[in-house]
C-alpha cells in the first residue's frame, strides 16, 4: 500500500485542537532525546521536557510516516506509568513530544 | 493452496498495542471529529460482543456502551503497519496479493504444508506487532477468505475435501464475499440460504470465482490499473452553508487529482455523491470529452453536477468525489494559458511533495478548518 498516494497528515484532515493553551492531545513541543541507533532503527531511551528528565521504560509501538520529503518516526513510550507519543523528523532533525496519550 | 490472512479488528488492535490500558476493553476508532458526531471505523472484539460494529454512528455506539473507549483514527499508523506486514510476508518468497489494508493472500505450491506455514505467519505477525491475525486456507481465494472468518479472532481454519460440505452447510450465504448486499439477498429470496445451497446450484462457482492475482511486484500483470479514484468525507455536523460545502468538494477534488497525477492518469468522468438528512443519498456523474487531472477542473465539473441537480440549500452530512474513465494523458496543451496552468500545477505538486501535502492549498479550503 503506497503511503505516498495519500498523506493522512494533509492539513485539511489533520486534527485541529478545539482550544488554545495546554492541550495534551496536541502538544507538539520540542524535546531533547537520548537515543541509540541499531540496525537502522531508533531506540529512544529518555527525553527532557520542561527541564524534567523522563526515562523511557518501554516503547509500546513505533511507526513511520512520510510527509513530503521528511520521514517521521513515531514512538509511543511509557514513562513512570504515563504514555506519551514522541516523534523524530529526519528532515529537520527535530524530536518533539506530540501528545500525552490518555 | 491459498492462504488468506485477515487481521483481527485491525485499527482497534493497533490502538490497543499502542496503549495497553485499552486491551480487553470495548473500544472504537472513529474519525478526528467530535466523538459524538462520527462513525465507527473499527471496533474491538469486546465492543463487537456488545453489538457495536463498523459503520454505526458513534452516538448509537455510546448508547449501547456509555463507558466505551474512543480513539481518533490515525491512518498513518494503520497504513505503515499494513505495509510492514506485507514486507514480512514477502520474505516467504511466495506469490503474494495485497487484498486490502488488512488482508493478504499467499499462493502455496502443493509441496508446502499450509497449516504449519499459517501458524508461522500468525506467530511472526504477533511477535513483530503484538496484534493477531486469522488465517484461512483453501484451494481458492474465495474459500480461503471464507475460512479466515470462521474462527475469529486469532483463528486458523483449513477447508479441504473432508470438511468442505460441513463448513459450507453451516455458513450463511451472506457471509460469503460479494454476497453481503443485494446479490446475496436476491439469492436468499430464491431459497439459497447457505453456501452449500449455492454450491449445489452452481458447483463451479467456488472453483472459478476470482483468480489469484499477485501484487508482490515481480509479475508484469501484477499491478492492476485502477478503474476509479475517489475520496469521501463525513462532516462532523450536517452543513447548510453552500460555501463550506463547496470548500469540501474542492478539498476532495484536489485529493483525487493529486492521486491521478501521481499515477500519471487523467479522468474523463466525474461522479459526485452527497448525503444528507433531507436528500438521503444523491449521486450523479458526467463524462467529458477532455480528460483532466487538474483539481480545479474536477471541482468545476462537480459544481455543474450540483447545478443540474437543482438541490436547494440542502443540509449535507457527507460528500464524495470519484473520478473514473481513467487513461494516460494524450493531450499536450497548446494555448499559453493552459501551459501556464500545467506548469503551476507541477510547481504546486513539487512544493507539496517536498514539504507535505497541502503545504500550499486553494484558499477556499480554509473554510473547512
Amino acid at each position: 500500500m503506497n503511503q505516498n498516494s495519500f498523506s493522512p497528515k494533509a492539513r485539511w484532515d489533520r486534527f485541529e485542537p478545539d482550544k488554545a493553551g495546554f492541550n495534551p492531545d496536541a502538544l507538539n513541543e520540542r524535546i531533547n532525546v537520548l537515543a541509540y541507533f541499531e540496525h537502522a532503527k531508533i531506540f529512544p531511551k529518555s527525553f527532557n521536557w520542561h527541564d524534567k528528565e523522563y526515562t523511557i521504560e518501554k516503547i509500546t509501538y513505533n511507526w513511520q510516516e512520510r510527509v513530503g520529503q521528511a520521514l517521521i518516526n513515531y514512538f509511543s513510550v511509557i514513562c513512570a506509568g504515563q504514555l506519551y507519543q514522541i516523534s523524530f523528523d529526519n528532515f529537520t532533525f527535530r524530536w518533539q513530544l506530540d501528545k500525552i496519550i490518555q | 493452496m491459498i492462504i488468506h490472512i485477515d487481521m483481527d479488528a485491525f485499527f482497534a488492535s493497533i490502538e490497543q498495542a499502542i496503549n495497553p490500558r485499552l486491551i480487553g476493553k470495548p473500544l472504537v476508532v472513529g474519525s478526528r471529529g467530535s466523538k459524538m458526531h462520527t462513525v465507527v471505523c473499527a471496533a474491538s472484539y469486546a465492543a463487537k460482543r456488545l453489538g457495536i460494529h463498523s459503520g454505526m454512528s458513534s452516538r448509537d455506539a455510546f448508547k449501547i456502551c456509555p463507558n466505551l473507549e474512543f480513539v481518533r483514527a490515525d491512518q498513518s499508523k494503520y497504513i505503515w503497519t499494513s505495509s510492514q506486514i506485507f514486507k514480512l510476508l514477502e520474505n516467504f518468497n511466495l506469490p503474494l496479493n495485497y487484498a486490502s489494508i488488512d488482508e493478504f493472500q499467499l499462493d502455496l505450491p502443493d509441496s508446502q504444508n499450509p497449516v504449519s506455514l499459517g501458524k508461522e505467519i500468525k506467530q511472526q505477525i504477533y511477535s513483530n506487532f503484538k496484534i493477531t491475525a486469522s488465517v484461512g486456507i483453501a484451494k481458492t481465494w474465495l474459500l480461503a477468505k471464507l475460512a479466515s472468518k470462521i474462527d475469529k479472532p486469532d483463528g486458523l481454519t483449513l477447508i479441504n475435501d473432508d470438511n468442505f460440505k460441513e463448513i459450507l452447510s453451516k455458513t450463511a450465504l451472506n457471509k460469503l464475499c460479494g454476497m453481503g448486499g443485494k446479490n446475496g439477498q436476491i439469492l436468499m429470496d430464491q431459497g439459497l440460504k447457505t453456501c452449500w445451497d449455492l454450491y449445489l446450484k452452481l458447483p463451479g462457482f467456488f472453483d472459478n470465482c476470482g483468480k489469484f492475482r499477485e501484487t508482490s511486484g515481480n509479475s508484469d500483470e501484477a499491478i492492476q490499473k485502477p478503474k476509479s479514484m475517489s475520496h469521501s468525507y463525513t462532516l462532523p455536523m450536517a452543513q447548510i452553508n453552500p460555501q463550506v460545502i463547496f470548500a469540501w468538494i474542492r478539498v476532495l477534488s484536489e485529493m483525487v487529482s493529486g492521486r491521478l497525477r501521481q499515477d500519471n492518469l487523467v479522468s474523463a468522468t466525474v461522479h459526485l455523491w452527497l448525503n444528507g438528512p433531507q436528500i438521503g443519498n444523491f449521486g450523479a456523474q458526467k463524462t467529458y470529452l477532455e480528460a483532466t487531472s487538474d483539481g480545479y477542473q474536477i471541482y468545476l465539473r462537480t459544481l455543474k453536477i450540483m447545478e443540474k441537480s437543482r438541490l436547494k440549500s440542502p443540509r449535507i452530512r457527507a460528500i464524495g468525489v470519484t473520478c473514473s474513465s481513467l487513461s494516460q494523458p494524450s493531450y499536450n496543451p497548446l494555448f499559453s494559458e493552459e501551459i501556464r496552468r500545467e506548469e503551476l500545477i507541477k510547481a504546486l505538486d513539487r512544493i507539496n511533495g517536498k514539504f507535505g501535502e497541502s503545504t500550499i492549498f486553494p484558499a477556499i479550503t480554509i473554510l473547512t478548518r
